[in-house]
């Protein structure tokens, strides 16, 4: 329960006050209606005591009243009907409203902070007004009339016929049964004469002698004569009086609606011109005719029961009663009451009350008191006796209370008026009111035993609750306040007199004593019980006490406080109370909020809603209704589209309000703004026919930072060759495409007329479609003098100037129910600036018949005559973007600091050239090796000239453009549809054997220029694409060697002709995806050839096989393979003939068929070598065919150079070198060099395939690159298998230096051995046992060092093999040589073989060792072995 | 049986709320939430004797017209986590008086092992609404079986 402005103790004295009535005369009446009051209006001011009043109790003890207040009333002869206090107090309470600026108190409970105003005044004038208005009963007399004032004025021609006219009319009205309702205390009221005089008008003689004769008659002790209107109501008003009355009529002016606008001229007329109380019209014209004027006005809140015919207040009716009290509430504080009065003429009424009180009213309280008593002592004499004999007699010895359950219904039991058992009560009454609670305690107790021995239960209970009132009022509080007392009371009236009314007056009286008591939670219950479905008015502020009662009980129930506020709320509502209402369940969603109680919340929310747009508070509403839908909303669909739909009600009627203001935020969809992207440029044209546009970038591509780094990394290649080899400093990457994983900390660039593509990211959180309709970005400009210089001012354009920036309106765009979609917003800047984008502007709207909706967008013509008639709102949402986090300073570090993002603030920069590439017979499959021609369409759609065209791959084996050196083949494609995309030239069959020699140097081939072999410009004629231009240029591709499929990135890179200051060029990108298939794999060794026959002379020459296999599965298609020429590619090397050239030329393969080559190739002469540092290579073809590919040219040429710097970026273990090891690193490099070859194998192939049963030839070639001797090397890389997982070592691995040392293989390399002998010697061993043969050992030198070589003849005898061999044979002579060979010398021993048997005999012995001469380190070694070198010993 | 069980996090938010009669959701939520009260009023006036008697169940908290409020106030005491105030709130269709208060303990207690299932799933961040099926499963089970 809240707190209240007056204490429990002076609350419930000033409720049950002395009744006094007041009958006026008309004359009487007209003077005090000059002050706009009605003569009990008059004294309401001033009727309480200001002084201390002492009365003699029947003891004839004194006994002290203070603050004594009395009310005086017009005599009102109807009862009060229901419905018109029902009314009155709805009217209090809705006139009561919590003051605008009041500050509440906070209240901590737990983890709440709650903002509860501590007072709740409506409370307390509706408790005022229900206790005043409470029908006086016959079962109590605490309002019954003690007294009369019977009031005339001296202006009268007969005062005195007039106050016994006026008496006559008292006595009638209080002893004529026609005359029911005005209850009078006892039969003999006290008659009070008071005589008005008007000092301003009447003559004050004529009035003293009235009185002096009235004092005759009443004696002075009962009648007065009071002074009023000092003054004429015309007179200037510049004294400044106070006015007493406005505070008493302000709060009541219901009660005392009479139509002041009159006048005082028309009192006769007086009448309640109320509209909502026309029927007392008629009612009061009755009383007139019956010639008793206006006088005993009917009760004003009596209503004809036809009006108010139940007690549900329909809100439009209420709300016009509302109106209108509020505008007689106006109406009254325009009005000065007692503008007649002077300060003096206060004074005399409050001493007139004072008079009356102690004179008239007082004395005969006493006096009556004293005869009751007198009455009481005697019955109890004689009653007390019988009765307790004979109780005793019935029911044993003890007299139990009854249960109240035992009892039966006796409210119907009524005493007569002047029952004996009724002056204990009647006593007790008077003892309360004058505020001698002892004795009325002890009367009521009295009272309550023989009433529930009689079982009159109604007054039992009236007793009772007056008994534990003035138990709880007895000063020093001798016995605790029974609350037991109470609750039976209560439970009496209501249950079984059904009489909510006294219940609830004894709820209100006992929970204001509980509280004061600090029982809050016995007040709460109290409280609670009472409410019930009768009144909703009642129940909701009972429960709005008790909510107060839970939040101030020492622990705070806070969420109990809050489920009543909510209960409340709800009975407010129901009762027509929208404001409260809504306070009510804004108080209780302090506590729901945000804690997790999500449905609870939406309902308080929702609720929230609605009142506040009853009461016109709209943007409370939108606030409320946002907040439902904004919260991942747990509510089922059919609630969240009614959400929905008010929401968008509501929000129509706010921006109809004000519809020149600023949009709307709107709520829904969601935006994940993080999500937006941005896009500039055109969309990707699509493929069209034989055309296959560039992939470039757009929005489908989903973002793969491993992409996006690799097109960095050839973007800063390109740029770096492009700057001579650094890459500035100013360089960013070109990012077409913004979203949440770019840098977007720099204003990004937009080329006007190009279109800037927003992709906004819209998530749908509700179970309900949305509807977003005219659907559009929202922009700001500031447009840039293309003269360079600002304008003075800058002009700001938002959106709606199509010149300068053209916007995209997407007229229809629909979210399903929870799902996320995006949605692609243009803009077409038509001037250069600065750009923001601020946000989306859109309609909002659901759809009516949202359910049958299937296919999203199934027929959006049909979908626009439903979606039309349903409700949308205008309204923005704003992108904002946070940028990334930052973490690079301390500072940084220790907050939390954000960047900036400028995704959406494009700088709209001058015109650039624009390119778009076409690639026309661009192949998706290929043969891993295979060479086909396509044609690239350079085309410059923009107004601006472009040059520098330059492309980037990270494969650029991968494609060519031809070198330099080419002819360019037929320019037009289709020209070229059946040639071979190899040059060729017709050769005569003679010379296939041996090789056609031809030369070309690598730097022709745009290979070898700077580090960056990727960067590969585009041979534009004039180097310059104007305008409107368009370019076709051939291109060879070669599939790649690895079969699968392989994504290549290229990267084209060009720029303006003019250089911009902002964009220094511009890049295209294009994914080229290629699948490759199997075709052949070739392997390939070199050897030296042991032969003597060396016509070239010294230098050597080696043996080259190539072993061919078709590895292709006949899926693709491919019939055979046709190899038809072996190239080679050396500085130094070069083929020279094949050697063992089998019967078929045309070398065939089939599917999965092995073919060899072996081709003898030789040292190129001197000459040849002579410019061995200009990159010159010498080409070699062997010829299969009658068709010579020179392979020297393109596109043979090119690939073969792309693979070989391609070969040669693979990281060569190059060991590094320390100083002190010098030595041993040049031995070791001399002793590697002499095992080395640089030749190069390209083995240029036809393929035979069906396709669609037609013969395709297609044409390949493949490149092995053959580095050391005796090693085989693959044209394709091989697979390497995973390497096994290593164990984690948990130990520092040593860091010894392992000594450099040649390889084995290597050193075995340095010496070339060959033995020279007859291949079959015939000796006759039965002439001569011994075969003596000559052999010669060649030894020859191939490094570039002196070598000591020893020479060992000697068996070895450790090898068991050796000692079975059935023959051996012994050399003759020295068995070892020492001799040390110069570079490259060849020496030749003469050696003897010696041979006992005829047979086969392995010459090969021979072991040769050999060291660098000028080295010690390095150990000798025995040299390679030759082949095993047999003779054959024949017997002759 | 039981026709609303809650799980109420230490912070008094709903860990877990479910009714039986789904259109009276809201007024459940309500129920349970204004029950809260009555719990921490129960647990500040005895939260000494009850932590030392390992009593869990804190009996009636409140009728209301139609049903009965069964609380029980959880205190967790394990070696990892002290005092998780983790309360439950079962709220019993009072005209079944078959109920008797041994059985209200025994819901709980099997409550209260089904939540420490909850609590021992690793994927189970605490604080996050209980979203697993065999908690769900067993609190059907208690909600349809009629006695």
């Amino acid at each position: 329960m809240a707190q209240c402005v007056q204490s429990v103790q002076e609350l419930i004295p000033d409720s049950f006050v002395p009744c006094v009535a007041a009958l006026c005369s008309d004359e009487a009446e007209r003077l005090t209606r000059l002050n706009h009051l009605s003569f009990a209006e008059l004294l309401k001011p001033f009727s309480r005591l200001t002084s201390e009043v002492h009365m003699r109790d029947p003891n004839n003890q004194l006994h002290v009243i203070k603050n004594l207040k009395i009310a005086v009333s017009n005599i009102i002869t109807q009862p009060p009907q229901p419905g018109a206090i029902r009314k009155l107090l709805n009217d209090v309470v809705s006139g009561s409203q919590p003051a605008e600026g009041l500050v509440a108190n906070v209240i901590t409970a737990g983890d709440y902070d709650l903002n509860i105003s501590a007072t709740t005044p409506w409370f307390e004038s509706y408790r005022e007004t229900f206790l005043q208005s409470m029908p006086a009963s016959d079962h109590e007399f605490l309002n019954h009339y003690l007294a009369c004032m019977l009031v005339a004025s001296s202006s009268e021609a007969e005062p005195v016929e007039q106050f016994s006219k006026l008496s006559q009319e008292q006595h009638r009205i209080q002893h004529n049964s026609d005359y029911s309702y005005p209850k009078w205390f006892i039969p003999n009221t006290l008659k009070y004469y008071v005589l008005l005089h008007d000092v301003s008008a009447g003559d004050e003689q004529r009035a003293e002698s009235i009185y002096e004769e009235m004092k005759q008659k009443y004696g002075t002790q009962g009648c007065y004569l009071l002074k009023i209107n000092s003054r004429t109501s015309n007179r200037a008003s510049d004294e400044q009086i106070p006015d007493p009355w406005s505070q008493y009529l302000q709060k009541n002016s219901i009660q005392n609606q009479e139509s002041y606008e009159d006048g005082p001229c028309t009192i006769t007329s007086n009448k309640n011109s109320d509209s909502n109380l026309l029927s007392l019209d008629g009612l009061d014209n009755e009383v007139k005719v019956d010639g008793l004027p206006n006088n005993f006005r009917a009760h004003p809140l009596q209503l004809d029961s036809s009006s108010d015919p139940s007690n549900s207040i329909d809100g439009p009716d209420h709300v016009k009663f509302a109106s209108s009290l509020h505008e007689t509430k106006k109406a009254n504080t325009g009005i000065i009451h007692g503008a007649c009065l002077t300060l003096t003429d206060h004074d005399r009424i409050r001493q007139f009350i004072q008079e009356f009180t102690f004179r008239g009213l007082l004395p005969h309280i006493e006096k009556t008191i004293r005869q009751l008593n007198d009455q009481l002592i005697s019955r109890k004499g004689l009653s007390r006796s019988l009765f307790s004999a004979t109780k005793k007699w019935f029911s044993g010895s003890k007299v139990p209370e009854k249960g109240i359950n035992e009892l039966k219904n006796t409210s119907g039991l009524l005493y007569p008026p002047e029952a004996p058992e009724l002056q204990i009560r009647k006593m007790a009454d008077l003892c309360f009111l004058v505020q001698h609670y002892d004795l009325a305690y002890s009367c009521y107790h009295t009272a309550k035993k023989d009433f529930l021995n009689d079982q009159a239960m109604l007054y039992a209970a009236g007793a009772l609750e007056m008994a534990a009132v003035s138990a709880f009022l007895q000063p020093g509080a001798p016995r605790p306040y029974p609350a037991h007392y109470m609750d039976t009371a209560i439970q009496t009236y209501r249950d079984i007199c059904k009489n909510m009314v006294l219940a609830e007056r004894c709820v209100l009286l006992s929970a204001e004593i509980l509280k004061s008591q600090s029982k809050y939670s016995e007040a709460a219950a109290l409280l609670i019980r009472l409410t019930s479905e009768d009144s909703d008015l009642r129940s909701a502020l009972l429960l709005e006490q008790a909510a107060h009662c839970f939040i101030n009980m020492k622990s705070p129930m806070v969420r109990k406080y809050a489920f009543h506020m909510i209960l409340a709320g709800h009975r407010f509502s129901k009762a027509g109370q929208k404001k409260h209402a809504l306070r009510c369940y804004c108080q209780a969603m302090q506590v729901y909020k945000g804690k997790g109680w999500s449905l609870a919340e939406d309902h308080i929310n929702f609720t929230i809603g609605r009142q506040s747009y009853t009461l016109r508070q709209l943007d409370n509403a939108v606030s409320a209704f946002r907040h439902i839908l904004i919260n991942e909303s747990k509510q089922s669909a059919a609630q969240q589209g009614a959400f929905l739909r008010e929401y968008l009600y509501v929000y129509k009627n706010v921006s109809q309000l004000s519809p020149d203001g600023p949009l709307p935020q709107l709520p829904l969809p969601y935006i994940n703004s993080s999500a937006t992207r941005v896009f500039f440029g055109h969309d990707r044209r699509p493929a069209d026919g034989e055309k296959q546009a560039a992939t470039h970038v757009s929005l489908d591509q989903e973002y793969d930072s491993e992409s996006s780094q690799q097109w960095r990394e050839l973007e800063e290649q390109v740029v770096a060759v492009v700057n001579r080899g650094v890459i500035p400093t100013n360089f960013y990457p070109t990012q077409y495409c913004l979203n949440s994983y770019s840098d977007n900390s720099r204003f990004p660039l937009a080329v006007v007329e190009e279109p800037i593509t927003v992709e906004v990211a819209f998530r749908n959180p509700l179970k309900v479609p949305l509807l977003l309709t005219d659907l559009s970005l929202l922009w700001k400009f500031q447009p840039k003098d293309s003269s360079g210089k600002d304008n003075e001012e800058v002009k700001e354009l938002v959106t709606g100037e199509p010149v300068m920036i053209g916007t995209e309106v997407i007229s229809e765009f629909l979210i399903n129910s929870e799902e996320s979609k995006v949605a692609r917003l243009k803009l077409f800047p038509h001037h250069i600036g600065e750009l923001h984008i601020l946000g989306v502007v859109y309609n909002l709207g659901t759809i009516q018949g949202y359910m049958t909706v299937d296919g999203i967008g199934a027929l959006p013509g049909c979908h626009t005559g439903k979606h039309s008639l349903s409700m949308s709102v205008r309204g923005r949402q704003d992108l904002e973007i946070q940028g990334p986090r930052l973490n690079n300073t301390k500072e940084e570090k220790t907050s939390i600091k954000y960047g900036p993002d400028r995704r959406l603030d494009p700088i709209i920069t001058e015109e650039m050239p624009l390119l778009e590439v076409f690639f026309i017979h661009f192949p998706t499959g290929l043969l891993c090796g295979e060479i086909r021609k396509a044609y690239v369409e350079f085309v410059n759609v923009s107004k601006c000239p472009l040059t520098g065209l330059k492309v980037v791959s990270k494969r650029p084996e991968f494609f060519t453009f031809g070198g330099n050196t080419a002819v360019l083949t037929p320019l037009s494609p289709s020209a070229s549809e059946n040639c071979s995309a190899y040059k060729t030239v017709v050769t005569d069959s003679t010379s296939v054997c041996t090789a056609l020699v031809s030369s070309a140097s690598s730097v022709d081939f745009g290979i070898g220029i700077g580090s960056q072999p990727e960067v590969i410009p585009v041979p534009l004629p004039d180097a310059v694409l104007l305008p409107g231009a368009s370019v076709q240029l051939p291109m060879w591709l070669r599939g790649p060697d690895e079969e699968g499929v392989h994504e290549i990135n290229f990267l084209f890179y060009y720029e303006s002709v003019q250089k911009q200051p902002k964009i220094r060029h511009r890049i295209l990108r294009h994914t080229a995806v290629i699948c490759t298939s199997r075709s052949l794999n070739i392997r390939a060794t070199v050897c030296r050839s042991n032969s003597l026959e060396d016509e070239e002379g010294r230098g050597g020459n080696m043996l080259v096989f190539v072993d061919v296999e078709n590895t292709n599965t006949s899926e693709a298609g491919v019939k055979e393979f046709h190899i038809v020429q072996v190239s080679s590619s050396s500085k130094h090397w070069k083929l020279q003939k094949s050697v063992n050239l089998s019967e078929n030329k045309d070398a065939k393969l089939a599917s999965r068929e092995k073919g060899k080559f072996c081709f003898k190739a030789v040292r190129c002469r001197e000459k040849e070598v002579a410019t061995q540092f200009s990159e010159k290579y010498i080409f070699a073809d062997i010829i299969f065919g009658n068709e010579q590919i020179i392979s020297s040219a393109s596109p043979c040429a090119d690939f073969f150079y792309r693979s070989l710097s391609s070969e040669l970026k693979k990281p060569q273990a190059q060991p590094s070198v320390h100083a002190e090891k010098q030595s041993v690193e040049d031995a070791v490099r001399l002793i590697q060099k002499c095992s080395e070859v640089d030749l190069n194998i390209v083995v240029l192939w036809k393929a035979y395939v069906v396709e669609d049963s037609k013969q395709l030839i297609l044409e390949g070639q493949h490149h092995v690159i053959l580095h050391t001797i005796g090693k085989e090397a693959f044209s394709c890389p091989q697979k390497q298998e995973p390497p096994e997982m290593e164990l984690l070592k948990f130990f520092r691995p040593e860091n010894t230096t392992v000594p450099l040392r040649p390889s084995v293989e290597q050193l075995s390399n340095l010496i070339k051995t060959s033995l020279h002998y007859p291949e079959s010697f015939n000796h006759p061993f039965h002439q001569k046992s011994l075969c003596l043969v000559p052999v010669t050992l060649l030894l020859s030198n191939c490094s570039k060092a002196d070598v000591d070589v020893i020479v060992d003849l000697r068996h070895k005898t450790t090898s068991p093999e050796a000692l079975e061999i059935h023959g051996s044979f012994t050399w003759l002579g020295q068995t070892q040589y020492k001799l040390q060979l110069k570079s490259q010398e060849i020496h030749s021993l003469q050696l003897k073989a010696c041979f006992v048997h005829t047979g086969v005999y392995n010459l090969g012995t021979p072991r040769v060792f050999a060291k660098l001469s000028d080295q010690v380190t390095v150990f000798e070694t025995s040299q390679q072995n030759s082949m095993p070198a047999l003779i054959i010993i024949n017997n002759v | 049986m039981a026709v609303c069980v809650a799980v109420i996090a230490k912070e008094n938010y709903p860990l877990y709320i479910r009714s039986s009669p789904t259109e009276n959701e809201l007024k459940f939520h309500y129920m349970v939430h204004t029950s809260l009260d009555v719990v921490d009023e129960k647990i500040s006036a005895m939260g000494k004797a009850l932590v030392d008697q390992r009593e869990l169940y804190l009996g009636l908290l409140y009728p209301t017209e139609d049903h009965k409020v069964y609380p029980s106030y959880l205190l967790c005491r394990y070696g990892y986590v002290t005092n998780s105030k983790v309360k439950f709130v079962m709220v019993v269709d009072s005209s079944n008086t078959a109920l008797r208060d041994n059985e209200i303990r025994s819901m709980f207690r099997k409550l209260h092992s089904s939540y420490t299932d909850v609590m021992c799933n690793p994927f189970y961040n605490p604080g996050d609404r209980i979203q697993s099926r065999a908690f769900d499963s067993m609190v059907t089970s208690m909600m349809v079986q009629v006695c």
